[in-house]
């Protein structure tokens, strides 16, 4: 989400999941939402039957998305930058770019045309496998038919240069001038119904919620919201210049306990409490196996025993169960940004608690629920209560407990193609109020960075967000961030581009303006409290200011690596050294010559513990496997069905069964990810706490995932690894 | 009276699986039990299709015709049922149907089976409406609450349509007119290379 955050301000999808029904085509790009989202596809369908749009997929895999695609296109793993450079290439090329979008609306356009120039279908070619007249036609296929839906997800984000591929996607679009319509925008899927919402309230370990940061200003203004005194909130860190350090991430916090790399931390990491995670989804997962091992205390809380559970030999591991989503009520946030409250069918069962009651116990024995339950006496509505009072970066003010509620009974109406109420309590009010939602008043902004709508009734300009002037390095050419001239939302007091509203109430800026008054100003005057400004194509804190290709760390294509190298290691990357060049070897291809992939299967659900202990799921999806090509298979001797070794360069190496398809090419290797319950050949369905093992026990084929970390986010690598493959 | 009846639309089934889970989980059927499966051709290739099959409710249905104790027996409304306590798990309909609907509880030596199983259109059984003999044997009854069968509501992209056969064929033919017009149409792909 940085990538796309740094582009235009949000890092959200822009338009809705109904709103793909007035695309006029699509592109998915790392993105099978035919098994990872499968409700999205009546609104897919829709566009394709109803508007014949066209449905371009472009994947390693010809997947259940490919099969209702009017375009497939098969890529090499971890070249997806290099085609989307070389479809921007073309586009301009043939003059079929939006001109007067880019005028207005865009900074950075010459300086990164520059760059695609180096893109050239035949260069694509080379390096994506695409044949240059295949380049050709998407590029052409999308300039006819606009405006364009573009979808990714993990396939699109989990390199190793994950955050220039993002931004690659968001400047496509510009080029296009696709953003802010509907039926075009950045449509990133997220995984369930409250992925957006935990991304927005920032379980991560580089921002307090709604996207803050964690400079000094932003601590105090959430200790405003919290009520709680700041000087105690810095005297429970060990020192204060911790408050301000990004932690370690998700993706690399065994380094914390391992040490296997420098870390830049005054203490291993000793404790740890998984909380509703599938952690076999981390890549290289023996590594992580090794270190729950070595932790002192480790929790885990969840409905169902993770594989976590089962792979803890010493007796340092504690199981909370936690109750199930029907078993407690609040608010969720959808991939539409829409806010929902979910309401509670029946009591936790089998002696379970909910989150609400696990937490309340825990900060109670903790000793400090005095502070931490200043405001919170109704839960949970008084949480989403405190949620609209601070969050105010990305307009979740508006949604109360008690509008929520009203959407959630009204739901009848609400119009499928417009998402907006016709009539009723609800008014003129988009379903969910899709943040920002500025005020009580205001209906949701159901698509960002529309300026055909007054701000006031869900329109917006791009934010302004990263200066007002600056001067790019490669041309020297200095350029106003601000929209310009006659480009604004109607109704906008100032007509043209303006920076982002401060000192209305002096001393604060209309994110810390606690009063709101600040945003209502904005608001009444026609304008967007963030400001008009361009999107960027220039991203100057990047290490690529403009995206280009890289070789992926483990790269199958030895020669590409001189012309398209990785990055220099990075010491200190969220508080673990991380190799780059030092990794990548030309020679390893030798040795682990497949690509090795991994995504989603519709009957399963991340690291699989809740759908694997479902009997009807688990009877749909018995068995884990790996798709290889009949000809891959054949060449090595193994028939379909028979057992095969697979081994990372890392020495990770998993046991499962091959399956003959032509999903796959010959070079490239797919495991599913969501099972669990086997570590490299050995079952440790006797280790799950009696009576709780999972129906289907599987290797988890993260154990396989390479080495690999985006150099902005630090998200694993897992869909451009090598490996090597062998009869077991 | 309506005729109800199912129709698997393929340009929309994505292999999710979703109604056959639904089946499953509100009839409270046995694993290894099947009355709707979702069957794939040309996996992973061009041309992959996908749909969902369960008892079709045929119009003249064989499995009626063969049936030697006369166990099944056809609604007003079309939807064909089996009574299993008439039913002596002989396999004959299962051998005359066309569509492989009929189940029969696997796992016991000799080969010997219980009662006939299969889709319902979620219409329950011979027994009273509600009962829990009705709900022990066939499920859930759907139609007597006015509701259409578990699948078909649970279908993600409306697939799998069910219901009054002049309903559904409404439906269809719309969609079928809509993807037809203009550039999908039959063989303009191929004449004017769209």
């Amino acid at each position: 989400m940085a990538g796309v955050a740094n582009t235009w301000g949000y890092g959200a999808m822009t338009n809705s999941l109904n709103d793909i029904r007035h695309t006029k085509s699509m592109i998915f790009i790392g993105s099978n939402a035919a098994e990872a989202h499968p409700i999205s596809m009546q609104h897919i369908l829709h566009a394709k039957e109803v508007n014949n749009a066209p449905i371009i997929v472009v994947d390693p895999r010809f997947t259940k998305l490919a099969a209702k695609a009017t375009e497939f296109v098969r890529i090499r793993p971890g070249s997806d930058c290099a085609f989307i450079m070389g479809l921007i290439n073309e586009i301009i090329q043939q003059g079929w770019h939006d001109k007067e979008f880019i005028r207005t609306r865009v900074g950075g356009f010459p300086e990164m045309a520059d760059v695609a120039t180096k893109y050239t279908p035949e260069e694509v070619e080379n390096i994506t496998g695409i044949p240059a007249a295949q380049t050709r036609k998407v590029a052409k296929i999308l300039a006819m038919n606009r405006p364009t839906s573009l979808t990714w997800c993990m396939g699109g984000t989990q390199h190793h240069i994950g955050s220039s591929i993002t931004r690659a996607f968001c400047i496509l679009q510009l080029v296009l001038g696709n953003m802010g319509k509907s039926g075009g925008g950045t449509n990133i899927f997220r995984g369930h119904d409250n992925v957006q919402g935990a991304t927005d309230m920032c379980v991560l370990s580089h921002t307090l919620p709604g996207y803050y940061g964690l400079s000094d200003g932003s601590w105090k203004h959430w200790c405003r919201v919290w009520d709680v005194d700041y000087d105690y909130m810095v005297s429970r860190f060990k020192e204060k210049k911790w408050m301000n350090a990004k932690g370690f991430t998700l993706a690399r916090w065994y380094e914390g306990v391992l040490q296997n790399e420098k870390i830049h931390q005054y203490t291993p990491i000793k404790a740890m409490i998984q909380w509703g995670c599938g952690s076999n989804s981390n890549s290289q997962y023996n590594k992580a196996v090794e270190a729950y091992n070595k932790l002192d205390l480790f929790v885990i809380v969840d409905p169902f025993p993770t594989m976590a559970a089962a792979t803890c030999t010493t007796d340092n591991v504690y199981i909370l169960p936690c109750s199930s989503q029907y078993e407690t009520s609040g608010s969720v946030t959808s991939t539409s940004r829409q806010l929902q409250w979910r309401y509670k069918v029946v009591d936790p069962i089998n002696g379970s608690r909910d989150d609400y009651t696990i937490m309340s116990d825990l900060v109670k024995r903790l000793g400090f629920a005095d502070q931490f339950y200043k405001n919170i006496k109704e839960i949970p509505e008084d949480i989403t209560r405190e949620i609209n009072k601070g969050t105010l970066t990305i307009g979740y003010n508006g949604q109360t407990p008690e509008r929520m509620k009203l959407h959630m009974e009204n739901w009848h109406t609400f119009d499928i193609e417009t998402l907006q109420a016709k009539g009723g309590p609800c008014n003129g009010d988009y379903y969910g109020m899709p943040w920002p939602c500025w005020t009580e008043e205001h209906p949701g902004t159901p698509i960002l960075y529309d300026i055909s709508k007054p701000v006031a009734e869900g329109g917006l300009p791009f934010r302004n967000r990263f200066g007002l002037k600056t001067t790019y390095v490669m041309s020297g050419r200095e350029e106003n961030e601000l929209a310009s001239q006659g480009s604004c939302n109607p109704g906008s007091e100032v007509k043209g581009g303006y920076p982002e509203f401060k000192d209305v109430v002096p001393g604060t800026n209309w994110k810390t303006d606690l009063s709101q008054k600040t945003i209502k100003e904005a608001i009444k005057r026609g304008m967007a409290p963030f400001g008009n400004a361009r999107a960027r194509c220039v991203v100057w804190t990047f290490p690529d200011q403009v995206p280009i290709h890289r070789e992926p760390l483990h790269s199958p294509r030895p020669d590409l690596i001189e012309k398209y190298p990785t990055y220099e290691d990075k010491p200190n990357h969220y508080r673990v050294d991380t190799r780059y060049k030092s990794e990548q070897n030309p020679d390893l291809a030798k040795q682990f010559p497949f690509v090795l992939t991994t995504g989603r299967m519709v009957e399963h659900m991340g690291g699989g513990a809740e759908t694997r202990s479902n009997k009807y799921l688990a009877e749909l999806q018995p068995e884990m496997y790996a798709e290889i090509n009949p000809i891959a298979g054949n060449n090595l001797g193994v028939r379909d069905g028979d057992m095969i070794w697979i081994e990372s360069p890392e020495g990770g190496k998993v046991k499962v069964k091959a399956f003959f398809t032509e999903r796959v090419d010959a070079k490239t290797i797919f495991m599913p990810y969501h099972f669990g319950g086997v570590l490299m050949g050995k079952s440790l369905a006797g280790q799950y706490p009696p009576g709780h093992e999972p129906y289907v026990v599987g290797e988890p084929a993260n154990v396989c995932t390479n080495y690999g970390y985006d150099i902005v986010t630090q998200i694993q690598a897992t869909k451009d690894g090598l490996c090597n493959v062998s009869r077991a | 009276m309506g005729r109800m009846r199912f129709l698997c639309d393929i340009e929309r089934c994505i292999d999710c699986s979703g109604c056959v889970v639904a089946c499953k989980e509100g009839n409270k059927i046995p694993v290894g039990v099947n009355r709707r499966r979702v069957i794939t051709i040309n996996q992973g290739k061009p041309g992959e299709k996908s749909i969902s099959v369960a008892c079709m409710h045929c119009s003249d249905a064989p499995c009626i015709a063969v049936c030697p104790v006369d166990a099944i027996y056809q609604r007003d409304d079309g939807i064909v049922l089996v009574d299993k306590k008439t039913c002596i798990g002989c396999g004959y309909c299962f051998m005359a149907c066309p569509f492989g609907a009929p189940q029969f509880p696997s796992g016991q030596v000799f080969g010997t089976r219980g009662a006939m199983d299969k889709c319902t259109f979620c219409a329950g059984g011979p027994e009273e409406n509600y009962s829990d003999e009705e709900r022990k044997l066939y499920g859930q009854n759907r139609i007597a609450e006015g509701k259409v069968p578990l699948c078909a509501s649970m279908c993600a992209t409306k697939a799998l349509l069910a219901g009054d056969a002049d309903v559904v064929a409404d439906v269809f033919r719309k969609r079928v007119f809509e993807r037809g017009s203009g550039a999908n149409a039959w063989g303009w792909n191929k004449a004017y290379k769209k």
